[in-house]
């Protein structure tokens, strides 16, 4: 065989990928990219405005809002989701009784829709009769907890709805469950028989060998999901808090961009905001690598 | 030194519901190297892990140093073991591997360094205390494992065929280094090999396995010397014992005449003799290896013997030649393999 046919080959095996990541992908950021510097919608013709969205955002209140709650929900929600999907794979990763109906347990509510999760926790959080808020009154009086106190006002209360954000992205961590388990199934047992006769207590097992030993995976998926938690705020905040409650708590970025461009018709200012998410991603990233390849170096062989 | 280093007493073990180990009892003097040897599959490394208390044993009790383990954790029970695949931790370096058992027993730093050091030193790793096992080879790994199971000072030492991933040369300086190290520090050990040389040399007293139980356990001489069982007189020597039955076509010279017909006769390619008078037999093949060669012949209606003779006298394959045992280099065995005292 010629190594040409190979190429050739290896062109057309690639070719429907690379019309889907051109149209679908890279298209539609370049048009993103463009209009973040003009004004646009819909009706006329975009015109050119320069820099004039951005400084825009910068004087924007409620874009500013939205900054920061993306920030902080980023901030907070992706340590407690790698800490619980850790702590279930670390859980679960022995063949024991019910440790299969667990996993599966576990992946589930990553496969459910995602408007039909939020239209879900929707009524979870119901504050009258959701079960998240019957179990917290349990004991108590007067629609009051236990302890006397109000139970959490999960979709008025601008904190509350913030956490119940953060509460509904906690169980959508099936892949990282699935990633961490097999990273944990693969390391070597002798490893942990030896730290066995050397009597380390389960602390010490768990700081001195398993997570060094799978800090490569978690570095990983530490970087995806920060890059993810700017995205999967959208539904949610959509869905279950439209955004409220006021002022603007659970706006976030991707639902600024949303309203501006699909309800205010503001593509362009839209499309300014879309950008500050990208350069925040990509800041974010460079920063996690920075921090990882310096921990790698001193890690690894 | 006298007294029991470790002792089993009617020790059975499983893998998932399939046994493994029926009622072993054996015991070991306290600073005695002992080597457990046996094929594949004959329960050495469920010996081992039994000991170790890796795993439970299902009959029997365990005494290390006369102490009851059987119910005690593998913690609580001071041994070392070194894995055959060394199971160093690959995100530590060398010290730190070593200091790993002293760490966690919460001995301050600087004294685990140091027991490190002198540790690393005794089997001669100490140049390679700060790197970290992906850049060791497999001999200096097999130093690394040797000196992070010696640090803790353990009533018991465990090596699981610690041998077995080095190359032959290192294979064999290894082993005369870690017979000096026994001898030196006078730890009870227990080595689980299937290679009968590194048991033949290392061992002050050899068990030999066999599904999962004794076939015979003695020093090194008494195995070679009196096998007990027709197993351990095949397992035991390279090429492997010659068997043939009491009535066959070979007759050892001066066979007693009353030696019952079911018995089998077995002796070593050393002591077959070729030439001069003898039965005939057909020379099969002739393999060379450096001094000596292993003829293989084929008596008249008879099972093929392998003769070991100097490599320069040695008959060309395809010839016919003349072969004789004597009586004194025979170990006799019954029907069901047993050593039958007296010849």
């Amino acid at each position: 065989m010629r190594p040409d046919r190979g190429h050739r080959q290896l062109a057309v095996l690639l070719a429907p990928y690379l019309v889907g990541l051109i149209v679908l992908v890279l298209a539609p950021f370049a048009v993103t990219l463009a209009l973040a510097f003009t004004e646009y919608d819909l009706i006329r013709p975009p015109r050119w405005t320069g820099t004039a969205n951005l400084t825009a955002l910068t004087a924007d209140p409620i874009f500013r809002t939205a900054l920061v709650n993306s920030l902080v929900f980023g901030a907070v929600a992706v340590p407690l989701r790698l800490l619980a999907a850790l702590g279930l794979a670390l859980l679960l990763h022995r063949r024991a009784p019910g440790t299969s109906t667990a996993r599966t347990a576990s992946v589930l509510p990553t496969a459910v829709p995602e408007i039909a999760y939020g239209l879900l926790w929707l009524w979870l959080l119901n504050p009258l009769y959701g079960p998240i808020s019957q179990v917290l009154r349990l004991g108590g009086t007067n629609g009051l907890t236990v302890f006397g106190r109000t139970p959490p006002q999960w979709l008025t209360d601008p904190a509350d709805a913030r956490a119940a954000i953060v509460l509904m992205s906690l169980f959508t961590i099936g892949e990282m469950f699935v990633i961490l388990l097999a990273a944990r199934r693969a390391l070597p047992p002798d490893v942990y028989e030896l730290a066995a006769l050397e009597d380390a207590t389960a602390w010490d097992v768990l700081r001195r060998i398993t997570l060094p030993l799978i800090a490569p995976v978690l570095g990983l998926l530490l970087i995806r999901d920060a890059i993810g938690s700017l995205q999967f705020s959208f539904v949610p905040a959509l869905v279950v808090t439209d955004g409220g409650p006021p002022p603007y708590a659970t706006t976030y970025i991707p639902l600024f961009a949303y309203r501006n461009a699909f309800e205010y018709l503001r593509y362009g200012y839209a499309a300014a905001a879309t950008l500050v998410m990208l350069l925040l991603t990509v800041a974010a990233v460079a920063l996690q690598w920075r921090l990882l390849r310096r921990y790698g170096r001193f890690h690894s062989q | 030194m006298t007294g029991t280093g470790l002792e089993l007493a009617g020790v059975s073990a499983a893998y998932r519901q399939a046994p493994v180990l029926h009622e072993l009892d054996l015991r070991v003097a306290r600073g005695e190297l002992l080597v457990v040897l046996g094929p594949s599959g004959a329960g050495k490394s469920t010996l081992l892990r039994v000991v170790a208390g890796l795993q439970p044993a299902t009959t029997g009790r365990v005494l290390i140093g006369g102490r009851d383990v059987t119910d005690l954790r593998p913690g609580r029970r001071n041994v070392s073991m070194v894995f055959q695949s060394y199971a160093l931790f690959p995100h530590l370096t060398a010290l730190d591997n070593i200091t790993f058992g002293l760490e966690v027993r919460d001995v301050p730093r600087a004294a685990a360094r140091e027991r490190a050091v002198t540790a690393a030193t005794a089997v001669g790793c100490a140049h390679l205390l700060d790197r970290r096992p992906g850049q060791l080879s497999g001999g200096e790994r097999q130093r690394v494992a040797l000196a992070r199971a010696m640090v803790r000072e353990p009533d018991l030492f465990l090596l699981d065929e610690p041998l077995s991933n080095l190359d032959v040369e290192l294979r064999t300086e290894t082993r005369g280094e870690l017979k000096a190290l026994h001898a030196r520090l006078g730890v009870t050990t227990v080595h689980v090999t299937h290679d009968q040389t590194e048991a033949l040399v290392l061992a002050d007293r050899l068990a030999v396995l066999r599904d999962g139980r004794l076939e015979q356990l003695g020093t090194p001489d008494e195995i070679w010397r009196t096998p007990a069982t027709l197993f351990v007189a095949r397992f035991v020597g390279s090429p492997a014992m010659n068997v043939v039955p009491a009535g066959g076509p070979l007759t050892p010279e001066g066979i007693p005449a009353d030696l019952p017909p079911d018995r089998q006769l077995g002796f070593r390619p050393e002591a077959v003799r070729l030439g001069g008078t003898g039965t005939a037999a057909v020379v099969e093949r002739v393999d060379v290896v450096g001094e000596d060669a292993y003829a293989y012949l084929r008596p008249d209606g008879g099972p093929v013997l392998t003769a070991r003779v100097p490599a320069n006298s040695r008959p060309a394959a395809g010839t016919t030649v003349r072969v004789a045992v004597g009586w004194a280099d025979v170990h006799v065995f019954d029907a069901a393999g047993r050593r039958v005292a007296g010849r």
